[in-house]
Parts: structure tokens; sequence; C-alpha cells
């Protein structure tokens, strides 16, 4: 029987952090909880594993660093290597065998979504997480760009700050085994962040939610100043909310996104409705209640549908959150602040 | 050019250069005013001016490497010797560490610290024999001089450099809590009344010993002997007692009393007032004004004080917003402990080793003049501690009154002049009073408030108001002068004063802040007090009628 690669996120589960990499898992966590998740499926570890080995693509990365005489530790050296080896993954038509699976799936989703070639967002789903390591590729439409966009997906696993990272960490550079997880695209008219906990000062009594117009990746990414709210994890009231500035906003293109100025009149005003702000509360509060710690979780609110099904959640993970500081140190702090 | 400051070549003025180093240097009037005398400047105050740099040092406090100081036409001067941006970096992770045992256990250190310089005063007069007042006389010239040697470098030291310290982290802590006051209450936490009801009720050794006052005072009814007070001047009384058995047994117990608890001088900061053990009498005016009350006073506001406290302090943590409550409650516990320490150092500080200075320096003054080195034994006032160690031994072949003459002249002359209030420009005054607090202890400014229209007002205040007729009152001396119900205003007040808290109705003083002793001991005895208000003993004549505001802070002449 050949190897079974693709899961729908509902087959998925917290035990599944090995077979599909955390996103995966914790999505399917999520849609068998009943939370709103957009529909879509995961591409196992192993489905990486085997494209590189079907592929002869492994056999070529470890010829090319036992060619490569010396230590690679500089910029320069990750940088050139990274090009080197991306060429060699990306050279490559997915197996067979692996592609059709695939597509059986995308085809599955597509009609369930009632849509011929449904958008989705492809992301990478480490059994470890490196957030931000790996890229990302959004509003992807189509078997054919699926497929390209998936197996660039796994070569960004050499991307040069991958590829440092492994090497100060000790980890061999020839290859770092990820699942791929495969979304439909919310319509997002806002995104954002959520923490269960004030990630600064380690107080587990609020929630923390950042957001912006569009999609959520100008939050995550923390260039410019969303909008934030001070939940109350009790009442899920708003204890207080700051504007932010909102400069620039990420919007669908044709196929693909781009950046774009925010107009004024929507920088001025806040993003997020007051109902919305206490769902996305609500939610925030039922994951951190199952994963039993502060969870840091992204979600969006869908054009696409009324409230309140329009508050979607794209991911949870564990917060990294600072040990709440005791109280000495916290007029310790603001002895230091105040001089 | 460098102005001349009775020698001592540190304290020497640089016209040019100092204005440019420092910005502005500030004239420390609460402590300066009158001119303290060249002894006690090389001495004491050395010290104390050691200590304020030691402290910043030891704590490694981030914006400052502690005070400079210059002696100008006799008076002291103040600035704070910045840290750059880079030291301020290093030394920050190091003041983190040292700031936090005061937060957490400001007791527990202070604690072992007063324990040990008791420790040291007694240790070194009884391991030369001494014991009473007189007993200095029967030293030898040698074992008189490795006293003050080791009064004048060693325990000095000591005393100096633990005074600051806790000092230092108490402004730190007393400091923080009066700013995030300010932004959640957005009063000044010095004349708020809710700020003065949460320090209140921290019993200091300055009540300990007034309460042994009062109880002698009842032991004075007690043995029948009271008329003898109410008949004679404070002298009269010691000299009439000794001549009854009932008497003799007071006296007796009177000075075993003074023995333990007698080392203290009327006026602190200086070697030229008399200390209680020495001069029994001094007390005598303070029992007299208790010993008709047959329970201690502050014993009755004590309980009605500690509660009010209590309740203040939960009403004040349920208004501080949550995230910040739990600090809130450590900083204001720390500045409790810190405002009490501010009352209960002074008799282990400034009284006691004041008062062994005086004890030396008093028989010094004695020996030179009886061996011919100086004319008067006041004259002691006027040397250095190499002069005395130059004269001291062999005793009467030096002549020290050349340095006496030109001194006393420089003394004499700075008598005569105002003090300008700083030197250099005074817009730098902000930001060296902001990187180091403890300048404050020298520096209070009035909260003016116009809209309020009143005739002074405070740097701090206890809360309540009252009217009455007002008593100025210029020296500790002059206490036995007030009548009951009056208003007292003063320059300011020391423990040497304590004894007129509970006899007085309100207190307006010129100098003092948040944790100044008119505040603290005005807040323990339930009386309201205006502290700080610069000009209050220029502005207000005796019998003028006045309403003490202590709940704002004001002072109102109502017959102008």
């Amino acid at each position: 029987m050949s190897e079974k690669y693709v899961y729908w996120f509902e087959e998925l589960g917290q035990d599944h952090h090995n077979l599909a990499g955390k996103k995966c898992a914790n999505l399917g966590e999520m849609a068998k909880l009943g939370l709103p998740v957009p529909p879509g499926f995961g591409l196992t570890v192993k489905a990486y594993e085997d494209f590189l080995a079907k592929t002869n693509a492994i056999q070529e990365i470890r010829n090319y660093f036992q060619g490569f005489h010396g230590s690679i530790d500089s910029i320069d050296q990750f940088n050139e290597s990274s090009s080197e080896i991306r060429k060699i993954v990306e050279s490559k038509a997915m197996p067979k065998g692996m592609g059709s699976m695939i597509l059986l799936f995308y085809d599955d989703l597509c009609r369930k979504c009632n849509v011929d070639e449904v958008a989705v967002a492809i992301r990478s789903s480490g059994p470890v997480s490196h957030p931000g390591q790996y890229e990302t590729y959004l509003n992807v439409k189509g078997k054919q760009d699926l497929l390209v966009k998936i197996i660039q997906v796994w070569a960004s696993s050499f991307n040069p700050r991958s590829l440092a990272f492994r090497s100060r960490k000790g980890i061999p550079l020839e290859s770092d085994p990820i699942g791929v997880a495969v979304l439909k695209m919310v319509n997002a008219r806002a995104a954002g962040v959520v923490f269960t906990a004030d990630p600064n000062t380690g107080d587990r009594s609020k929630m923390i939610l950042e957001a912006n117009w569009g999609l959520g990746e100008s939050v995550v990414s923390g260039e410019l100043m969303p909008d934030t709210y001070f939940v109350d994890k009790e009442s899920l009231q708003i204890r207080e909310r700051k504007l932010g500035t909102k400069q620039k906003y990420v919007t669908f293109k044709a196929v693909g996104v781009s950046e774009e100025e925010t107009p004024p009149d929507k920088r001025s005003s806040f993003c997020l409705k007051d109902e919305e702000v206490a769902e996305v509360g609500r939610l925030a509060v039922t994951l951190e209640k199952h994963f039993g710690v502060p969870q840091d979780a992204e979600w969006a609110i869908d054009e696409d549908f009324p409230f309140p099904k329009n508050v979607i959640l794209l991911q949870t993970r564990s917060a990294v959150i600072a040990q709440k500081k005791s109280a000495v140190d916290q007029v310790v702090d603001l002895m230091i602040k105040r001089l | 050019m460098l102005l001349p400051a009775y020698d001592l070549s540190f304290y020497e003025f640089d016209e040019e250069n100092d204005p440019k180093t420092y910005g502005v240097l500030l004239c420390d009037l609460v402590h300066g005013k009158p001119p303290l005398k060249p002894l006690y400047i090389g001495i004491g105050w050395y010290w104390y001016y050691h200590g304020f740099r030691n402290a910043p040092e030891i704590l490694c406090l981030p914006t400052t490497h502690g005070w400079d100081s210059r002696f100008i036409h006799g008076y002291p001067y103040i600035t704070t010797i910045k840290t750059t941006e880079a030291e301020a970096t290093e030394r920050e992770p190091i003041f983190r560490e040292k700031i936090r045992p005061f937060l957490e256990d400001f007791d527990g250190i202070w604690n072992l610290r007063k324990t040990e310089l008791l420790r040291i005063y007694k240790e070194a007069k009884e391991s030369r024999g001494l014991k009473a007042w007189e007993d200095i006389r029967k030293l030898s010239n040698i074992d008189l001089l490795s006293f003050f040697l080791d009064f004048t470098f060693i325990i000095n030291r000591k005393e100096a450099e633990t005074h600051m310290i806790m000092m230092t982290a108490s402004y730190y802590i007393s400091g923080l809590l009066q700013e995030l006051w300010r932004e959640i209450f957005g009063t000044e936490a010095p004349i708020d009344p809710d700020f003065n009801k949460i320090m209140a009720g921290y019993e200091s050794q300055d009540i300990k010993v007034v309460r042994g006052l009062w109880r002698l005072g009842r032991r004075a009814v007690e043995l029948g002997v009271q008329d003898v007070f109410e008949t004679f001047d404070d002298e009269g009384v010691i000299n009439e007692l000794g001549k009854t058995k009932a008497g003799a047994q007071w006296l007796s117990e009177y000075n075993e009393f003074l023995l333990e608890h007698g080392w203290r001088c009327e006026r602190m900061h200086a070697y030229d007032t008399p200390a209680w053990i020495e001069k029994p009498s001094l007390g005598i005016n303070r029992i007299k004004m208790l010993m008709a009350k047959d329970v201690f006073p502050m014993d009755v506001e004590k309980v009605r004080v500690i509660e009010e406290r209590k309740k203040t302090e939960i009403e004040v943590l349920a208004k501080v917003p949550e995230g910040q409550r739990d600090a809130f409650k450590v900083l204001m516990g720390a500045a409790q402990k810190s405002g009490f320490w501010s009352e209960d150092h002074t008799y282990f500080c400034d009284f006691y080793i004041g008062a062994i200075g005086r004890w030396i320096v008093t028989e010094y003054g004695r020996r030179f003049a009886e061996a011919g080195c100086i004319d008067d034994p006041e004259d002691i006032h006027f040397l250095h501690a190499n002069e005395i160690r130059k004269a001291a031994i062999p005793m009467g072949r030096v002549n020290l009154r050349h340095y006496v003459e030109r001194r006393k002249r420089e003394w004499e002359e700075s008598l005569k002049i105002d003090p300008k209030p700083f030197y250099g420009d005074i817009s730098h005054a902000q930001s060296v009073l902001r990187s180091d607090p403890t300048l404050s202890v020298s520096t209070q400014v009035p909260i003016v408030r116009e809209e309020l229209k009143a005739d002074l007002y405070g740097a701090a205040a206890a809360p309540g108001v009252t009217e009455g007729v007002a008593r100025v009152i210029m020296g500790a001396d002059k206490l036995a002068e007030i009548k009951p119900g009056e208003i007292l205003v003063a320059p300011g007040t020391s423990a040497a004063w304590t004894v007129a808290f509970s006899i007085v109705k309100g207190l307006i003083t010129d100098g003092g802040g948040a944790l100044s002793h008119p505040v603290i001991m005005a807040r323990e005895n339930g009386i309201p007090c205006v502290a700080g208000c610069l000009e209050a003993t220029a502005k207000i004549k005796t019998g003028q009628r006045v309403r003490v505001d202590g709940n704002r802070g004001v002072v109102y002449i109502l017959n102008k």
C-alpha cells in the first residue's frame, strides 16, 4: 500500500506533531473541537523526505555540502549555499503518486467550497515550530501553481536564515523535514493575533489583541502599529484600546497578495467591532482552556460570513510569555524607568 | 580663582570652572544656616558628604556618583556628579540587585545597622572606662587623642556611610511612590491627606524617648515632687530636687535615663550646643510640659492613627489599577518603612554621633584653654582635626590662636551675609535634582497653587485643618514659651522639639519635605502641619490668628 501523504485537518490532532507538523496538528485539534478554522489539508513530514529522496535531490544536496571546503558560517556562505540548494529543490518535479494524491484533496476542497479553483494559503508546518523561518504563499489558485508552491515551501527550509539556524544549533544542514498546511484563503476584512496573557509582564488576567485591516501578515511581521485591545479574560470586556497608525495593510491581488498604503479614513478608525473583539477573546479563552497554557493565536474576520461565523482561527501555539515578574522586580523596573 | 573655605581645600569653590562642570550648585539652607563652624565642617559634615558619595557608589545608582559640595562664603552648596550614559547602562543591573533587599526588608536592614551603631558607640565608651559625661576628664592625653582620632576617622565614617546608604534607599523608594501617586491619583503625595494617613502610626525611637520623659514626669508626681517643677526654672529644679530624699531619688532615676538616652545636643549638625547628658536641665522643660497628662498623649492618638492607616491602605489599594496593584503594595510597604526610618534614625545617627563629638571636643577646648593653646574653650570650634592632633601631645607647647583668629573672622563675615541661593545656571536645577533625589533633603520647594489664594504654600503637610494663635519659636531652647493650644511656627523641627507636639494644635515650618520631622511627628500626634513654606517665620508674627490647612498644604493669616 502506498504511503498516505495527505490528511484532512479533521483527521489530525494533538498527537500528530511528528506526522504533519505542529501547525497542521493544531489546526486539526481546533477543527475537532468544533472551532471555526478554514477547511484544508496537511502534507506529512514524510512527503518532504520522500520528495527529496525520490527526486534524488537529497543526494545532490549531500554532494554539494561534501564538495564544499571549509565550514559554512558566514552570511555570504549561507546566502550562496541557500541559492544553490533551492535551485536543486525547485528544479524537481513533484513525483507522480504524491502529486495526484495532493490534487485529489485539492479537488475535494474546491468541491467543498463550491469554487472551481479555490484560493488557498500554503504554510510550513514544522514538528518543532520556527515561527517566521520558512515561507508562506497566500492566495494560490489552481493545481499547477499549488504543486509549485508546495515545493517552494519545502525549498524554503534551505533559506539562509534556516541554514544559519541549523548551523548554530548543530543540526545537520542537509535537510529539515517539515509538513505543509493548505488552507482555504479567508476573505479577510481585518485580521491579527491574540495573546491570552501579557507576553511582557506575564499577567494572565487579560488578553492582548493586535489587529489591522486586510490579511494578518501585516500584524505578524510587526512592522507597523496595529490597533491594540486589552481584554479582560473573565468578562471579555475591553479594558483599554489603542488606535494604531496602521500605515499599510495586506490585500489580495488576482493571484497572490500585495502591501498597500492604508487610506486615511481606515487609519483613523478601529478595524474591529467590539462584538468581534469579544468573539476573538472567547475563542482564545477556549483555546487556552483546552491546551492548558497561554496561547498565541492568529485569526481573521471573513467578509463572506455574518457575525459570529465571520471570526475564523488560522492557527494557535503555546505563547512565549515572560515569567510573571515578582512585585519587587516590577518596582525595581519602575525605579529604573523613572530615574 | 579658588575661594577660601577654612583651609579645607576640597571645599574651595572654583568660580570659573565649577559652574561649568556642574551646571548649577544649590545652597543647602536647611543645614547651612546659621553657618556651621569649621571644626564641624571638617569632621561631622566631612563624613556626611563622604556618605553622599559612598552610598551612590555602593548602591550603584545609575544616574549619579553622588553629591559634590563646596563651601562658599561659609555656606554649603551641593550639586550632583552625573554619570555618563555608558556608565548608567553598566550600573543599572547592579543597582537592581542592590536596591532589592531594601524593598524586601527595609526594617530588617535598619535593625541590624542601628544595633551595630549602638554597639560601636558603647564599645568606644566602655573600652575606655567611660560612662558619665565627666568621666572623659580622667583620660590621659594620649587616650583622649586616640579616642578623638577613633571618633574622627572610624566611628564617624561608619555612622555616615550607614546613614546615607539608608537615606538614599529611603529617598528612592519614597520618591517613586510619590511619583506613582501623582500618576494614579493626580495629587501631590506630600500634601494629600490619604498619603499622610498611610504613612502614620509607626513608633520611632524618638517617641519612645519622649514616652520615657513623660514617665519621669509621672514618677515626679508619684514621689510628690511635682511642685518643684511648677515653682522653679529648669536649672532650679535640678538644684532643688537635690535637697530632698524623694528629689534625689527622682534625680538618680533621671540620671539613669540620661546615661542611656541623653546623647543628643540641642542643635544637630554642630558641636557647639550642649548635650542633655552634659546639661540635665535641658530635659526638664520637656518633662514639665508632659507631667500633667495622666496618659501619654501619643498613645491616645496611636490607636486611632493605626486604625485609620489600615483603613486608608485598603481604600488606596482598591483605587490602584489591577495590573499595578501588587507592585504598588510592595512599594507602599517599603515607603512606610523608609518613612519610619526617616524619623527613627536621628537618635542612632545624627544625635548620638553629634553628642560624642561634642563630648570630646568640649574636653579638648577645656584642656587647650587651660594649657594656654587657645584663649577660650569655645575657640575649639575654629580648629581642624590635624591641629588638635598637633597640639594634643605634648599638651601646651603649640599656640593655636592664629588658626582660631582667621577662621573666626571668616565665620563672622559669613554671619553677616545672606547666601546666594545658587551659583551657575539655575535652569540646570531640575535635571540636577532629578538625577539625584537625595538632594531634596536639603532643597524643598513649596507647591504654589495660586487658585487657593493662601498666604503660604507648603512642600509637604500632615492632614487636618485648625485655626488658632500663632507662636513663633526660633530655637528648641525657647519651647517653654509655648502655651497649650497655640499654633507653633518654626524654622524647622528636630527630635529636640518633639515634646512640643503634644501641646500645640497645629504646626507651620519654613523647611521640611514629606520625610521631614515636622510632618512625620505632626501625623503621629494627629495635628495638622504645613511644612516647607520657606518664609513662615518671616511672614507670621506671634499672636496672629492663622489657619493651618494640612489637607491642602496651605496656610492663611487671618488678621494681617
